[in-house]
């Protein structure tokens, strides 16, 4: 009798817990309608427009019967027309907006206006200060890309290490001012990296010819200039077709955040030996599902609460350790793209006459 | 065109500008049902009040046959001035003082070599763009500075009557005094004067060289004003503060019928067009039109409001010729 209810006892212990864990997890609920704007810092930018096709996938798919607005300013408008865009949402009434932020403080009164009124403001890309939104999508941890922004620059540079320069965005991206902080951190803490010299961080304002001349400039400047590390896509591109025009390849490496797509010929031809990206795709994705879940109330922005978001599996939220008082979802991890898997992620001619192949012969079929 | 004879004010472009405001304000109110909202009301003023505090004098700087491209760099060194000896601890109403007293200096230096040196406005506020950035850019270099006491931010974020701040009724009562001078005041007739003839009025005894360092010295002013009112907005400041303003602004003030070659356009017609800007910046974003697509609708509204005036006068001058030509025809058949 005893032993049978210590055992009835125990299974039950299981499933209580089991139904916890179950519960731990959030999944969305499909089909609700919500109004949301998706604002990307500006229009026109492959990575923006790629978050677009992320966040529409998962729109589809949770049969959101509501809109999705794709808006951003233009480059000489970037801080009051987000502001004006933020604003214009608040009266709209729509339940969501999500920010990849042209300035850390100077849109958080609008935000914290609109949280007030009651709408989900979640931060992808470039976040706010944690007093104006619910919490950060972080496509990787901070204080990770400095750490492979230092690992290719040991890389490129070798052991006797040498002198490097850094092509940043603009002055006020508080993005790629994280990620220079966390190399520049990693590059005084640690002693491996003891032989690499900064020697000066332009801001090409992610224009390619502002951005080329200022690569040109670096060149100029430090003869003795191994290496530009660009943590924009724009400015790496700019920069490698410099070096490439130039015929400056052998002497400067080009390394950072790229797009595979615009890279590839220049680590085809030496110019960019190895770089590093996330998928803006699926940041767009995870960004919209957690926008949803918040909107739908489905959960809270709290640090420990899962959930899953669609083909991407589980998320939790956590504290941003590096901001102060933020909440974030890590999405993670960086994908590193060189020459040794150049077969991985380019597109070749082969692969482009198949499927110019495949093409045909679906012409030839109809 | 005898329609034109009996109605003179038709043939006004501020009537044009209302025709076309009006036109916008039924579309917006038809496109978006959030339009007549107070609050959104209040939005249309709010988001852009500093731009529209400078196109005010804005006005003036043209008529008189000058222009002022340095604006929007002193107000983003007013407030950058400000943001500076905040963050060094000194209380704020110090950083407001220092803000003006720089924006006064700002404004002497283009008076002193437009109107005493004779440069062209167009070089010297050129350089005034650049330097006066510049000198920003080296306060603040890439930091932002923001905690402003509440007192400050609620002066352009605070809604005081009704939804409106008080940077809302501050730019009335500009523009209300403004319009007065401009106007009816001597000083306005001096600044109509100067733009439409330089040499004349010097002859005729105006002392232009003081009315254009009055016109250079309260633009500044008033554009530091305007910059210690967008520090308020933000609650925050960056060396690059309303960086690129100076286009908006100018494209508004010609907008409203003032010639950039100087001597014409009214403060209504200013008025009129500022309205109608807002406004249709404002029913876009409501329907979410992208940001370039409102850039081009504004710059093509531009080259209309050239060009219409052009076609307009070519047209009179054909239909004159035309009608004349119907006359003697008549003559020649009563004639035979």
């Amino acid at each position: 009798m005893k032993n049978i209810s210590r055992f009835i006892l125990v299974v039950l212990a299981l499933a209580w817990s089991l139904n916890v864990f179950a519960q731990d997890v959030v999944v969305a609920e499909p089909g609700q309608e919500l109004d949301m704007i998706l604002m990307p810092k500006f229009l026109g930018i492959l990575v923006f427009d790629q978050a677009h096709d992320g966040a529409m996938e998962a729109h589809e798919e949770l049969e959101n019967s509501g809109e999705l607005i794709f808006n951003a300013p233009t480059p000489e408008n970037a801080i009051p027309g987000q502001i004006e865009i933020i604003e214009s949402g608040i009266t709209q009434g729509v339940d969501a907006i999500m920010i990849s932020a042209n300035d850390y403080d100077q849109l958080v009164p609008s935000t914290t206006s609109a949280i007030e009124e009651g709408i989900t403001i979640v931060t992808w890309d470039s976040p706010v200060d944690p007093t104006g939104e619910a919490l950060f999508i972080a496509q990787v941890d901070f204080s990770e890309t400095g750490q492979v922004m230092a690992d290719m620059a040991l890389n490129l540079l070798g052991e006797e290490g040498g002198q490097f320069a850094i092509l940043s965005a603009t002055p006020d991206a508080s993005n790629q001012n994280a990620w220079i902080a966390a190399m520049e951190e990693v590059l005084a803490e640690d002693e491996t990296y003891a032989n690499l010299e900064l020697v000066a961080t332009v801001y090409g304002n992610d224009d390619p010819d502002d951005s080329y001349n200022e690569a040109l400039g670096l060149v100029d400047s430090y003869p003795d200039l191994g290496l530009i590390m660009a943590p924009t896509t724009v400015g790496i591109a700019a920069a490698a077709k410099a070096m490439q025009d130039e015929g400056l390849c052998e002497q400067v490496a080009v390394s950072g955040l790229g797009l595979p797509a615009e890279m590839q010929e220049f680590t085809e031809s030496g110019c960019a030996p190895e770089f590093a990206l996330w998928s803006f795709t699926d940041l767009g994705y995870l960004t919209y599902y957690v926008s949803y879940l918040l909107a739908t109330d489905a959960i809270e922005a709290e640090a420990g609460v899962s959930f899953e978001a669609g083909r991407m599996g589980e998320y939790t939220i956590e504290e941003d350790p590096t901001r102060e008082g933020g909440l974030r979802v890590l999405m993670g991890p960086f994908s590193l793209y060189n020459v040794d898997n150049f077969d991985e992620w380019a597109i070749t001619d082969d692969m482009e006459e198949d499927m110019d192949d495949e093409e045909s012969e679906e012409d030839s079929d109809s | 065109m005898r329609i034109f004879q009996r109605f003179p004010w038709l043939q006004r472009w501020e009537t044009l500008l209302l025709i076309l405001l009006v036109i916008v304000i039924a579309v917006n109110s038809q496109l978006s049902e959030f339009y007549f909202d107070a609050d959104n009301i209040s939005n249309i003023f709010r988001l852009s009040i500093e731009k529209a505090i400078v196109v005010v004098v804005m006005a003036f700087v043209i008529i008189n046959a000058e222009i002022d491209l340095s604006v929007a760099s002193i107000m983003g060194l007013a407030a950058s001035v400000l943001a500076y000896t905040y963050e060094a601890g000194q209380p704020l109403i110090i950083g407001i003082l220092a803000a003006l007293i720089v924006g006064l200096i700002c404004g002497l230096i283009n008076g002193y070599f437009i109107a005493y040196l004779g440069i062209p406005s167009l070089v010297v506020t050129l350089a005034g763009l650049i330097m006066f950035r510049g000198a920003a850019r080296i306060l603040l270099e890439d930091r932002s500075v923001g905690n402003y006491p509440d007192w400050f931010t609620n002066i352009a974020q605070a809604e005081v009557i009704g939804p409106f701040p008080i940077t809302i009724v501050i730019f009335i009562a500009l523009f209300v005094l403004c319009y007065v001078i401009l106007q009816y005041s001597t000083f306005g007739r001096y600044v109509y004067a100067i733009g439409n003839n330089l040499e004349g009025s010097e002859y005729a005894g105006i002392d232009v060289k003081r009315v254009k360092m009055w016109i250079f010295v309260a633009s500044a002013l008033i554009a530091t004003v305007a910059g210690i009112f967008y520090a308020a907005r933000l609650g925050n400041i960056r060396a690059n503060a309303a960086e690129g303003f100076e286009l908006d602004i100018i494209t508004i003030v010609l907008l409203g019928g003032v010639s950039i070659f100087g001597g014409k356009g009214t403060m209504l017609g200013v008025g009129l067009s500022l309205l109608l800007v807002l406004n249709l910046r404002n029913g876009m974003s409501l329907t979410n039109v992208n940001g370039n697509t409102q850039t081009s609708v504004v710059g093509l509204l531009l080259i209309l409001s050239v060009l219409i005036p052009n076609m307009a006068q070519s047209f009179q001058t054909w239909w004159a010729r035309q009608s004349f030509g119907d006359k003697e025809k008549r003559l020649k058949t009563e004639e035979v």
